[in-house]
């Protein structure tokens, strides 16, 4: 089913571990261009530690993770989010006191100085961008509105309008469909539809089984830590031994 | 009278210039600087060594004050802001009080306790300032000069860049934002501009001492900024006006005894920074529009 | 000699900063409020201890126990007054450490106001320092100092790891839900650590008093002290607070050997520095790990 999707991220053995803990334990996974791979596995799997030892945000204590080819391990979050890696938040993470417009934008202006490279017509590509990411989620016509002052399904699209904005080849979604309304969740869909045909690649974590079976690809299935299997949605959420460590109980 | 108030007006200018650049980093970055004083007095210094050893005019000595400050702060900020923000509240609360002993001992540099006294009027391309309006008109420029940078910066994309690591770090982080690096420029942009405030005021005075540059001042700076306003380009100089008027406006005042007018506008102004952190965290300034408007 | 008469010097001072650092870093972890107030409590202690020792004549007993009910009351009045109202509204860091820094101003001003801007003293016999070897004078107040640090030091760890709340103080910081659910009420666990915490600077803020002497700025120095005690000893544990209390006061008890005493903050901030540098976790904070 995969074909000849080229690998865009991969990681080797990765492995982290707090205080005795092994958060993720021994996880190689390859995410491949257009596909979308959905993690599901129980509370405390791992899965949002996985995601950031991916975006840097967490450094594992074994493994490696390689972009595009290159060794990302240990380097910078900023540096990775700049190589084409983006992410959102269970919670969102909005910048609340800023318009809808500057939150998009805040993300298009990457370079740590006074001003951006590029003069008036670098800043005009980024405003471009900025309100190009804002129309494909339908908040146009709210650019001026400042986010905390969004309806929730609003702030979501927002959320993905950032990461539209910032040009990532690589989307790690945390629960993105959660409390969306049938026609939201439709819209959505469909743009990560869309970034994937453009070959992007999407992993997200849910844990909705509805949506994974609508979203997915691919599925990985994650405990304590360890991938206990991946494949295709039908058969991985047809295994009966799969279903009783996701729903608490456990066989071994 | 008319002196009175051209100096109190000189005053006012040099802190407006002061809790402009506090509120740059205090308020649209949420970085707290408890050594804002330092680099105030590191201009001061600077200034006076270079007009009185080098011979230097206005544009060098405050040349010099702003590098040396600019340098000091980058000391200062890069170790301190890749950790959180906790830690450069202590780090610059301990620089403080190392500041106001560096300024006592020092005495080639700062003339110790005692200071230094016959500081040269400013020049520039050979025209002197000697009167207190002259100065009152060279501080609004400055003043006026400060404002302009700080705008330009906080409604380009620096101003967004701060804002959107005030309002939620790790996002910004996220999406590739440097926030050590930004907040090191950020500090370093505040104390340069702040070393201003310090050349105009060693050459207004002709006179320089550590009793300007302690604590107690840094902790006026940041009353000025949190009661007037923070985040907004024309809080940090309402609060200036609120804070510097206020001993004025005491000393009318039946039954109070003077020596104790500092200690009551003290009380007075950590008072208002608690009432309004519980009521009205905006500032004074916001309660004049609706609370939040994007800026 | 002159290195041995420091080294105890030391050990008093590192007994005062590491007891006030510890209820800096109990309020401070427990509650997560980053409370700049915790040297105004020090401020008023010293002087109510002072005040009621020296000029009304009070026992030590009955000034100890004023300048702890003032102090706790302090304590509490400000987590129910102050801090718990801004964290109903949006409790940012910034707006909880501004108002306790306008309390710490307030307060320090208010004291000087009242009590008057000079230099002061208890004098105790203890305060008196005796010979105890050729060139070695020492006051019994350093074994009272270092003594009281350690008592008090193990009632906390007794509190703290035997009793109910003690150690529900301790799971507040991390799951304040899971207090919850064990029927606790973290308003109430909050209160406590302010009382306790400030309650901590009552020993030391004495024997200041009895020792260096007090004004109305110790409140300044102290919560440097604090502050850096708690980074040095690492954000997170109580422990590393005191000893990071312990290695600020010999340090700059040390120093004097060859700076002169104005170096003081001098040597704290170098100290706080060096650490920020090269280990910002401290001696024993959890690792600053994802954010």
């Amino acid at each position: 089913m995969t074909g000849a999707h080229e690998v865009l991220l991969e990681t080797e053995r990765l492995s982290v571990s707090f205080g005795g803990l092994r958060a993720v334990d021994d996880v190689s996974l390859a995410l491949r261009a257009g596909i979308v791979t959905t993690l599901v596995g129980p509370n405390g799997a791992g899965k949002t530690t996985l995601f950031n030892l991916i975006t840097g945000h967490l450094a594992p204590h074994a493994g490696s993770v390689r972009w595009l080819g290159r060794r990302i391990t240990g380097q910078p979050h900023w540096r990775i989010a700049r190589a084409g890696i983006g992410r959102t938040f269970q919670d969102l993470k909005l910048f609340d006191h800023m318009s809808v417009l500057d939150n998009v934008l805040a993300v298009t202006e990457r370079d740590a100085w006074l001003w951006q490279r590029g003069g008036a017509a670098g800043a005009a590509q980024r405003l471009a961008r900025a309100e190009a990411a804002l129309q494909a989620v339908g908040l146009a016509d709210r650019r001026h509105a400042r986010a905390l002052d969004l309806a929730y399904a609003q702030r979501k699209f927002l959320s993905v309008a950032r990461l539209l904005a910032s040009g990532a080849r690589l989307w790690l979604l945390d629960e993105p469909a959660s409390g969306l309304d049938p026609r939201s969740y439709e819209r959505f869909l469909a743009l990560l539809r869309e970034q994937v045909a453009h070959g992007c690649t999407i992993c997200i974590i849910e844990h909705n089984l509805d949506i994974v079976v609508g979203i997915s690809d691919r599925i990985v299935f994650l405990d304590q830590g360890r991938v206990l299997a991946e494949g295709d949605p039908k058969s991985i959420l047809s295994d009966p031994n799969l279903a009783a460590i996701y729903f608490g109980e456990r066989i071994q | 009278m008319q002196a009175y108030l051209t100096n109190l007006a000189v005053l006012i200018g040099i802190n407006a210039i002061l809790a402009v650049t506090l509120n740059f980093v205090l308020g649209y970055a949420g970085i707290f600087s408890m050594a804002h004083a330092v680099f105030f007095g590191v201009g001061a210094y600077t200034a006076t060594w270079v007009a009185i050893k080098l011979g230097g005019g206005l544009l060098l000595a405050t040349g010099a004050g702003m590098a040396v400050a600019a340098l000091i702060s980058l000391a200062l900020a890069l170790p301190a802001l890749r950790v959180r923000g906790e830690y450069f509240v202590a780090a610059s609360l301990g620089l403080q009080m190392l500041a106001i002993t560096v300024f006592s001992e020092w005495k080639a540099f700062t003339g110790g306790i005692g200071g230094i006294t016959n500081i040269p009027p400013a020049s520039l391309f050979g025209f002197q300032f000697t009167t207190p309006a002259q100065y009152l008109v060279l501080t609004l420029a400055c003043l006026a000069a400060v404002i302009a940078i700080v705008r330009a910066l906080v409604r380009g994309s620096f101003g967004r860049s701060l804002k959107a690591i005030r309002d939620n770090e790790t996002a910004a982080s996220t999406y590739g934002k440097n926030v050590a690096v930004i907040k090191t420029i950020a500090v370093a942009v505040s104390s340069s501009l702040a070393a201003v405030a310090g050349a105009l005021y060693a050459f207004y005075m002709s006179f320089v001492n550590v009793e300007s540059f302690v604590l107690d001042t840094s902790v006026l700076l940041i009353a000025m900024v949190v009661i007037g306003g923070v985040a907004t380009l024309t809080g940090p100089i309402v609060g200036t006006l609120l804070i510097l008027l206020l001993p004025a406006a005491l000393s009318y005042l039946p039954g109070l005894p003077s020596t104790e007018i500092g200690s009551i506008q003290q009380i007075v102004y950590g008072a208002a920074m608690v009432l309004l952190m519980i009521f009205r965290p905006g500032g004074v300034w916001s309660l004049r529009r609706r609370e939040g408007d994007p800026r | 000699m002159l290195l041995l008469q420091l080294l105890i010097n030391g050990l008093q001072l590192g007994a005062i900063y590491a007891l006030t650092a510890v209820g800096f870093a109990l309020i401070f972890g427990s509650t997560r409020i980053f409370h700049v107030a915790h040297g105004a409590a020090f401020t008023l202690a010293a002087y109510l201890f002072w005040w009621s020792f020296t000029k009304l004549h009070w026992h030590w007993l009955a000034a100890l126990v004023l300048a702890a009910a003032v102090v706790i009351a302090f304590g509490v009045a400000m987590e129910r007054w102050i801090y718990r109202p801004i964290q109903r509204h949006e409790g940012a860091f910034f707006t909880v450490f501004i108002a306790a820094f306008g309390m710490q101003i307030v307060v320090q001003n208010a004291v000087g106001t009242v009590f008057g801007r000079g230099f002061e003293t208890v004098t105790v016999a203890l305060s008196r320092a005796v010979p105890v070897a050729t060139g070695l004078y020492v006051a019994p107040v350093a074994a009272v100092a270092i003594g009281t640090a350690i008592v008090c030091f193990i009632a906390l760890a007794w509190f703290l790891t035997r009793t109910h709340i003690g150690t529900a103080l301790r799971a507040l910081s991390d799951n304040p839900d899971l207090v919850r659910v064990f029927g606790l009420d973290p308003a109430r666990l909050a209160q406590v650590a302010f009382a306790l915490g400030s309650a901590l600077v009552v020993p030391g803020a004495a024997l200041t008093a009895a020792t260096q002497g007090i004004n109305p700025n110790i409140g300044a120095h102290i919560m440097l002290i604090s502050l850096a005690a708690t980074i040095v000893g690492g954000i997170g544990s109580l422990t590393g607070a005191a000893c990071g209390g312990l290695l600020l006061g010999l340090a700059e008890s040390l120093a004097l050997w060859k700076l002169d005493a104005q170096w003081s903050e001098g040597v704290t901030f170098v100290i706080l520095f060096v650490f920020i540098i090269f280990r910002p976790a401290g001696f024993l904070g959890r690792p600053i790990g994802a954010k």
